[in-house]
């Protein structure tokens, strides 16, 4: 489980970042952090991976405070950013070797790599390519396969899916329900609104560091988010 | 974890096109220097050895002692079989002096003197290209190591496992340091079986000694930069910022503050000039041999024998007189010479040691005096030299001033025994030790790792505390 309490981040130039957030993804949960630039959803993901301080408040991972237990929090949670360019020079399966050893996990062979490489969708002939031949699609998912090895508890995306095409953001739907379906706690930061609509349990839009209107799918059955995004964020104007 | 994340380092890197390029140039570059240096050496030493019978034979085809000692002879700088790897001043520096009873002695006859194009562009020794392209390539393998991280996302990515900072520092250190040395050791073991199997060279244990103690000072030299390299780089937000910043550090570093120091150096404690202490040298010479013009004049109306006395005791007489008196004159004109060239060397050895002192703030300054030490090429090394020869002159002079006296013939009109050299005193000297050398290269060697730790415990709190987003 991913929570936030009280969670607050003010800039040295002042400026406020998170305010005072209070939020809980729970096991089994896709939610949806939606906002424009600069509204603190990136800066709530660094805080939840402990890159930068909290000026107040926690944030927890499996109830595991970030700050105090920093690496031990680290064991469960997954992180896929925005367009990770990874290790260029290595292939699909030396990036995903070193960054599973990272992650803890040893004795996997090339088979079982091939294995998670395959269920993300990455073509076969891409396994031992280096990945700075990729297009920005084979990046991310590479980055799920990434994610999936570790098998963590949690797992946070930024902007996973921007700049995918059509296809690519269809199956990278998939595999972010398919983690969820496994009882893990997805957040996931987003401006693609109409895709996250399609997977989310729960959105919430996220303005000058607040997270306001909260809704579950069901209480998104029939409704336009575009609409609803506009209308909350002209209201707060 | 930590072996990973050095193998990481060192697989990244081997894989990269620049590794392939760093490595055929160093290759290249390193192989292409000890061949010069080897060729450079095997052809000095013919010259040396032709150079030594050349004299010998020019002493012995001399007409009279008094010939001899005007001619004087010839002292060869003996080139060092290290000049092959650091050539330090010795081609800068004369290769021969004359010592006559005239003149002070002075090394002459530099190889740049005679090629002056030669200068423009210096030698192009194994120091040479560490100091200048393999820190190059210290700085291009460490320029993005944690920024370039930052904006490929990947730090992002291992930050979020638990890895703790201090140990993926740690591993970036080493990998990447390994992985630096890779292009680097390769070329080097090439350069060692070279100067094995090379027939012209023969090195001794002490030689070994030195260089493996040179190849060390070369790693230090390198870790400086690769230091620097991890600190700047932890230091920014950009690569191209990091990339930028390490390059005007490398060329103050390399470049302005070694020429820097040198210019303060001869403001702050300015030498007269040569020309000046020779014209001192001169004023006294002439002083003293107008005086002893007189002097013989007046001992010979003093002392001429009276009609019916001994013409042959007053030859013995006078021989004795003008041999105590030209052993006297000499004695004044060394005397006197010595002095000022006491003192102007003071004046030039506190120049000299104010500019190096004030240049060693650069590392590249310390690699160089560090390496010239070792390989028996610096400017101590050949102060030394010149000063034996200094110390030889007086020895000779009185050699040949004697040889001259014992051989005047009053009766025949002047000196015409034959030049017989096998009681010629000869000049010698004995090559730094290697203790010596080494105590001299310390200063350069802690300077050194004093910059290492600097930079190394700047990349590493700077790491720590790096912002990674």
């Amino acid at each position: 489980m991913l929570e936030t309490q009280n969670l607050t981040k003010i800039y040295e130039d002042g400026r406020l970042a998170v305010d005072h957030l209070t939020m809980k993804v729970e096991p089994g949960e896709i939610f949806c952090m939606f906002g424009a630039n600069g509204a603190g959803k990136t800066t709530t993901i660094n805080l939840f991976l402990n890159f930068i301080p909290p000026t107040e408040g926690t944030a927890l991972i499996e109830g595991i405070d970030v700050v105090r237990e920093p690496l031990r929090s680290k064991e469960y949670v997954s992180f896929v950013s925005e367009n990770v360019m990874l290790y260029g020079n290595f292939t699909a399966i030396q990036n995903l070797d070193y960054f599973t050893k990272l992650a803890g996990k040893r004795g996997l062979t090339k088979a079982d790599y091939a294995a998670v490489l395959q269920s993300v969708g990455l073509q076969k002939d891409a396994y031992d390519a280096r990945s700075k031949t990729y297009s920005k699609g084979m990046r991310q998912k590479l980055g799920l396969a990434i994610a999936i090895i570790k098998d963590a508890p949690n797992v946070i995306l930024d902007e996973p899916t921007s700049g995918l095409d059509p296809k690519s953001g269809q199956e990278f739907l998939k595999l972010l329900t398919a983690m969820r379906d496994k009882g893990k706690s997805v957040l996931i930061s987003t401006h693609d609104i109409f895709r996250a609509k399609l997977i989310a349990d729960r959105v919430g839009f996220m303005k000058n560091g607040k997270l306001g209107l909260l809704m579950t799918r069901k209480e998104l059955e029939g409704k336009d988010l575009t609409e609803l995004y506009v209308q909350y964020m002209d209201e707060r104007d | 974890m930590l072996k990973d994340i050095i193998r990481k380092e060192i697989v990244e890197t081997i894989t990269s096109p620049k590794f392939v390029f760093t490595f055929l140039l160093c290759a290249v570059l390193i192989l292409l220097s000890v061949y010069t240096g080897i060729t450079n050496y095997s052809s000095e030493r013919k010259e040396f050895n032709a150079a030594v019978a050349l004299n010998k034979k020019n002493l012995e085809s001399q007409p009279s002692y008094q010939a001899l000692a005007g001619l004087g002879t010839k002292i060869n700088r003996p080139p060092q079989v290290l000049s092959a790897i650091a050539s330090g001043v010795d081609e800068a520096v004369g290769r021969v002096a004359t010592v006559n009873v005239a003149y002070d002695p002075n090394l002459v006859d530099s190889k740049y003197e005679s090629n002056p194009v030669f200068s423009v562009f210096g030698a192009l020794d194994l120091t040479f290209i560490v100091k200048i392209v393999l820190s190059l390539f210290a700085i291009l393998f460490t320029y993005d190591a944690i920024v370039g991280e930052k904006e490929r996302g990947t730090l992002k990515l291992t930050l979020s496992n638990k890895v703790p900072r201090d140990r993926l520092i740690l591993g970036k250190v080493i990998g990447g340091y390994i992985s630096l040395l890779i292009p680097l050791i390769i070329p080097l073991i090439l350069s060692l079986l070279i100067l094995m199997v090379y027939p012209d060279i023969h090195l001794t244990g002490g030689d070994w000694g030195r260089l493996l103690l040179m190849f060390l000072v070369f790693f230090l030299y390198l870790s400086v930069f690769f230091t620097l390299g991890l600190f700047v780089s932890a230091r920014t937000n950009k690569s191209s910022t990091s990339f930028l910043i390490l390059l005007f550090i490398w060329v103050v570093f390399v470049t302005v503050i070694p020429k820097v120091s040198v210019m303060a150096a001869a403001q702050i404690k300015p030498i007269p000039s040569v020309h000046e202490i020779t014209s001192k040298k001169d004023a006294f010479l002439q002083q003293v041999q107008g005086g002893a013009q007189k002097k013989v004049m007046d001992w010979v109306k003093e002392n001429s024998p009276k009609p019916g006395e001994d013409q042959k005791a007053f030859q013995d007489k006078f021989k004795k007189f003008l041999e105590d008196y030209q052993q006297d004159l000499t004695s004044q004109i060394d005397a006197n010479n010595a002095a000022l060239e006491r003192d102007y060397q003071a004046k030039k050895r506190a120049q000299q040691n104010l500019a190096i002192n004030l240049s060693r703030i650069s590392p590249a300054s310390a690699l160089t005096f560090s390496t010239m030490s070792l390989a028996r090429t610096g400017l101590d090394e050949n102060q030394r030299f010149l000063d034996s020869i200094r110390a030889y002159k007086p020895i000779f002079t009185k050699w040949a001033n004697a040889k001259m006296m014992s051989n005047i013939d009053f009766t025949g009109g002047g000196a015409t025994a034959k030049v017989v050299l096998d009681d010629m005193p000869l000049h010698s000297f004995e090559n730094e030790s290697l203790s010596k050398s080494l105590a001299r290269t310390i200063p350069d060697v802690v300077l050194m790792a004093v910059l290492i730790i600097v930079f190394f415990v700047g990349a590493y709190v700077s790491f720590l505390k790096y912002d990674v987003r």
